[in-house]
């Protein structure tokens, strides 16, 4: 009797991962200018590309009192026009050189990003530098702008998860300029042209800025460029504004925003938390990412995964340049609000009770450095890691350290930053719906404060 | 501007499935797919939404990782993952460091073996797809604008122009059988491809298939469907209520020539001579010269769909205007196109910016979250559905060669409203309420 081996691999087990490979971040160039410009540059060459990013260290919150939204619309009107460059000549260069182009301002920030193709570095920079220094605001295409954002605000307004935002932002910053995370159409109506001048020539200096170049070219060689085409520049840095310390919150309490005829309701709940130079920040990273930060976390199991309540929910920290927050949040079924809050809580007061497992906290930090380090894989990746250190003026060896500062991190070290971080009894909650299908849900967290979607109590 | 060349190796296995390296050592990453062909333009009859909902399913559970093991294994790696579904294609990728290539394709070769699901996933998959239609279409601004509002509208032949998300009625009408029978249908080896891209050794990486799927058994796949489309003879036009945002909107589709026509090539450089951003004619006309446009963008699919699809220009115009004056303003931009010849000045820089963003979308692509996914995307396409991955570093030539009369040709032959779909999305009046 003859017999024979059938050998089948082994599959009822998933094979161990390799060795680790060393992540090597590209070598930083930093240098100030004469002029007070910080200059960033990074050489990445696998694609013949480069990225360019200009921040000035001003954005909506220095102007929110007076004119909120006034650095947007100022970002936006200063690609349209310089005084070498009107609008089409500078559409037209761009494609020239296989460039996108944009500006924007958020908070903290104002800021104009080039890219475009490697053999054109010389060529982007100069249209970079001249959107900076040369913007000459034209008036039609200021009004067009104008017309075009106060267009845009209105749909915002229709949009459950920017309402949600609003009414959160507004709650946990009180007096604090970070309360406004938009204008509304009659005030941007009211702008002049003169103030988007006024605001760009008090901010778009070079002393207020931070350039960051990633991409295919040879440091030095770039840095020859940059020297000549930023260096003449010179203006006065603007002077820093002290502002009004956020409300201190006593208990939960819900705000609901009707938006007649939803069928869905957008959950989001709440806290003032840290900033990424609080000495917490590691710690609160991985304890938010095993809450609610990735797919495999408890939150989204719990009402994604075992009760089919929501397509996406997650949690974050918001890192402000002054303060940041926490958020929790969901879009879900009308019939499920008070379920899932329930169930945000349950998980947020369990991870404010009890130690993670040694396997979530093992699958945790491997997630965290992972994909931290797949950032070095793209121009962008590289762009958007450098521009943390360098806005919120990191340690230089922030990105180099990571790893091993996340890899340290104990269970109780996320038991401790889950009790001082998330805010469970104080939690403001923000339900975007219709009150019809909600309201009485709502009153089971906490006193109501009803608005509509333009921010009116009613 | 400097050429790339991506090297690229391709092997195909004994069961038929194809498989795709690409080893680029600049980072320790590597970015896996796995893409079968099939997408929601030949799900099921009474199914709609199937495949998209059958997308969702691969994620419950295969025969040695239950349900979230997938993701749980993928995560504590430290690697992202997911899936979509497109017309003609469904994919799931994953970007990990690259110590986790062989266990990324053993849970990769285990659901294509062998899924394991049971009611109580299907139950629970259906609620989540039916949020994720409420979040991405029913309860947003312009949700599902063009994509599913204008198919129904521009195509005759059901695979073309139903609803591809699916109506719920469908979705809860969905059962276990159909999930087996879908799969056995479709998610055979021979209807796959695997890529693998970056910090590997091809011959390595083709021993790890080899060893992980080449004893998934595979079968006969059911004859090609027909989903061409019979003649159109007028132009469509439809209407969509818009229940929360404030702008008139349109939407306008002309079906594109046979993917890889000379045609083709063509249309596609002419979609980006109209379209190409705030350069494009359009946006030019519309928005900064004529201001009769709030807003406005266009799209064509150029390498991800094997069978009739549209070059779409959205409009979102002021709501003092007719959609009849907007429609005209726009007809006066592609007569334009269609009675001059373009420009070698123009042409040039729109090639230029071609290539840019062709290399762009290698690099990154999906939000740049991903490395390498266009690349992933791109490697795939061509392989499906043209049969050689190499076009990779050859289908440029062929936008590149587009002079300006057959510019002008592709405008003559293709922007008729005979070949065209237009679809308004009207707001809904609230009064003062709003």
């Amino acid at each position: 009797m003859t017999s024979t081996t059938i050998t089948t691999p082994d599959r009822s087990s998933p094979p161990a991962l390799g060795p680790e490979r060393p992540v090597a971040w590209p070598k930083r160039t930093v240098l100030t200018l004469a002029n007070g410009l910080q200059v960033v540059l990074a050489e990445a060459r696998t694609f013949p590309k480069i990225s360019a990013q200009l921040f000035f260290r001003s954005g909506n919150a220095s102007v929110a009192y007076r004119s909120p939204g006034l650095a947007e619309l100022t970002a936006t009107v200063a690609r349209t026009g310089t005084t070498n460059r009107p609008l089409r000549r500078i559409e037209e260069d761009l494609r020239r050189m296989g460039g996108d182009l944009g500006a924007s301002a958020g908070a903290d920030i104002s800021a104009i990003g080039i890219s475009g193709v490697a053999d054109f570095s010389e060529g982007l920079l100069e249209m970079l530098a001249d959107l900076a220094r040369n913007a000459s605001f034209p008036e039609e295409e200021f009004e067009r702008e104008r017309r075009q954002r106060i267009e845009g605000l209105k749909i915002q307004r229709t949009t459950p998860d920017f309402l949600a935002t609003e009414r959160l932002r507004r709650t946990l910053f009180g007096e604090h300029p970070y309360a406004i995370v938009a204008p509304m159409p009659e005030q941007v109506a009211a702008f002049r042209r003169e103030q988007l001048e006024e605001f760009y020539r008090q901010n778009y200096s070079p002393a207020n800025a931070l350039l960051i170049l990633v991409g295919d070219f040879s440091a030095a060689a770039i840095l020859d460029q940059v020297e000549k085409i930023f260096g003449a520049w010179k203006a006065p840095a603007p002077a820093p504004q002290k502002w009004p310390e956020p409300p201190h919150q006593a208990g939960r309490q819900v705000h609901l925003v009707h938006l007649p005829g939803s069928v869905q309701t957008q959950v989001l709940i709440g806290n003032l938390a840290i900033t990424r130079r609080d000495p917490d920040w590691y710690r609160m990273v991985l304890a938010n990412s095993i809450y609610g930060g990735a797919f495999h976390s408890r939150l989204v199991m719990n009402i994604r995964e075992q009760k089919g309540y929501t397509y996406s929910p997650r949690s974050g920290i918001n890192a402000l340049r002054e303060y940041g927050y926490f958020t929790v949040h969901a879009a879900v079924r009308n019939e499920v609000t008070a379920a899932t809050l329930t169930e945000m809580f349950y998980e947020m007061d369990r991870m404010r009770s009890l130690p993670v497992t040694d396997q979530e906290l093992e699958s945790a930090r491997n997630y965290l450095t992972g994909v931290f380090s797949l950032g070095v894989a793209t121009q962008d990746g590289v762009l958007s890691q450098l521009s943390t250190v360098f806005l919120d003026r990191l340690p230089e060896d922030y990105l180099e350290t990571y790893r091993a500062r996340i890899k340290a991190l104990t269970a109780d070290d996320i038991l401790a930053a889950a009790r001082r971080h998330f805010d469970s009894a104080n939690e403001q909650i923000v339900l975007v719906g219709d009150r019809a299908q909600i309201a009485d849900q709502a009153t089971l967290f906490g006193p109501v404060t009803e608005y509509d979607p333009q921010g009116n109590r009613v | 501007m400097k050429k790339l060349h991506i090297p690229v190796e391709h092997t195909k296995l004994a069961n038929g499935l194809r498989v795709v390296a690409a080893p680029d050592h600049s980072a320790p990453v590597v970015t896996v797919g796995v893409y079968y062909q099939i997408g929601f333009r030949l799900e099921p009859r009474g199914r709609s939404g199937f495949a998209h909902l059958f997308e969702h399913m691969m994620f419950q559970g295969s025969e040695n990782a239950g349900k979230m093991e997938h993701i749980r294994l993928i995560n504590a790696s430290g690697g992202l993952l997911n899936g979509t579904t497109h017309y003609d294609i469904t994919n799931y990728f994953e970007a990990v460091p690259s110590n986790a290539l062989e266990r990324v394709l053993w849970l990769e070769a285990d659901r294509m073996r062998a899924l394991k699901v049971d009611n109580e996933n299907l139950r629970n998959q259906r609620d989540v797809v039916k949020e994720e239609v409420r979040v991405n279409v029913m309860n947003q601004p312009y949700g599902g604008f063009p994509w599913l509002d204008l198919p129904p509208v521009a195509f005759r032949n059901w695979p073309n122009a139903h609803n591809f998300y699916g109506d719920f009625q469908d979705l809860d009408a969905a059962t276990l059988a159909d999930v087996k029978d879908f799969f056995r249908t479709y998610y055979s080896p021979n209807n796959a491809v695997l890529l693998m891209l970056g910090d590997l050794d091809p011959a390595e990486a083709f021993g790890l298939a080899k060893k992980y799927f080449e004893d998934i058994p595979s079968h006969a796949l059911p004859p090609p469907a027909d989903v061409s489309e019979p003649p159109q003879k007028e132009e469509r036009r439809g209407e969509v209520e818009e229940k929360f945002g404030t702008l008139p909107a349109l939407a306008i589709g002309y079906t594109v020539p046979p993917r890889g026509s000379k045609d083709w090539y063509a249309m596609t450089i002419l979609d980006r001579v109209l379209h190409g951003g705030r350069a494009g004619r359009i946006y030019r006309e519309l928005v900064f010269e004529k201001q009769i446009a709030i807003e406005t963008d266009g799209s064509l699919d150029v390498f991800d769909a094997n069978g009739p699809t549209q070059m779409v220009t959205r409009i979102f115009y002021r709501p003092e205007l007719t959609s009849d004056a907007t429609v005209a303003a726009y007809d006066a931009v592609i007569r334009e196109v269609q009675e001059k010849e373009i420009s070698e000045d123009e042409l040039a820089p729109v090639k230029v910016k071609f290539r840019a963003d062709y290399y762009s979308m290698l690099e990154g692509g999906m939000g740049s979250y991903m490395p390498r996914f266009g690349l992933m995307h791109y490697l795939a396409c061509f392989t499906l559905f043209d049969g050689d991955p190499d076009r990779i570093n050859t289908v440029l030539d062929g936008f590149m060669a587009v002079s300006p009369a057959e510019v002008q040709a592709a405008a003559k032959k293709y922007l008729v409203p005979t070949n065209r779909a237009v679809l308004a999305r009207r707001p809904v009046d609230h009064g003062e309420s709003r």
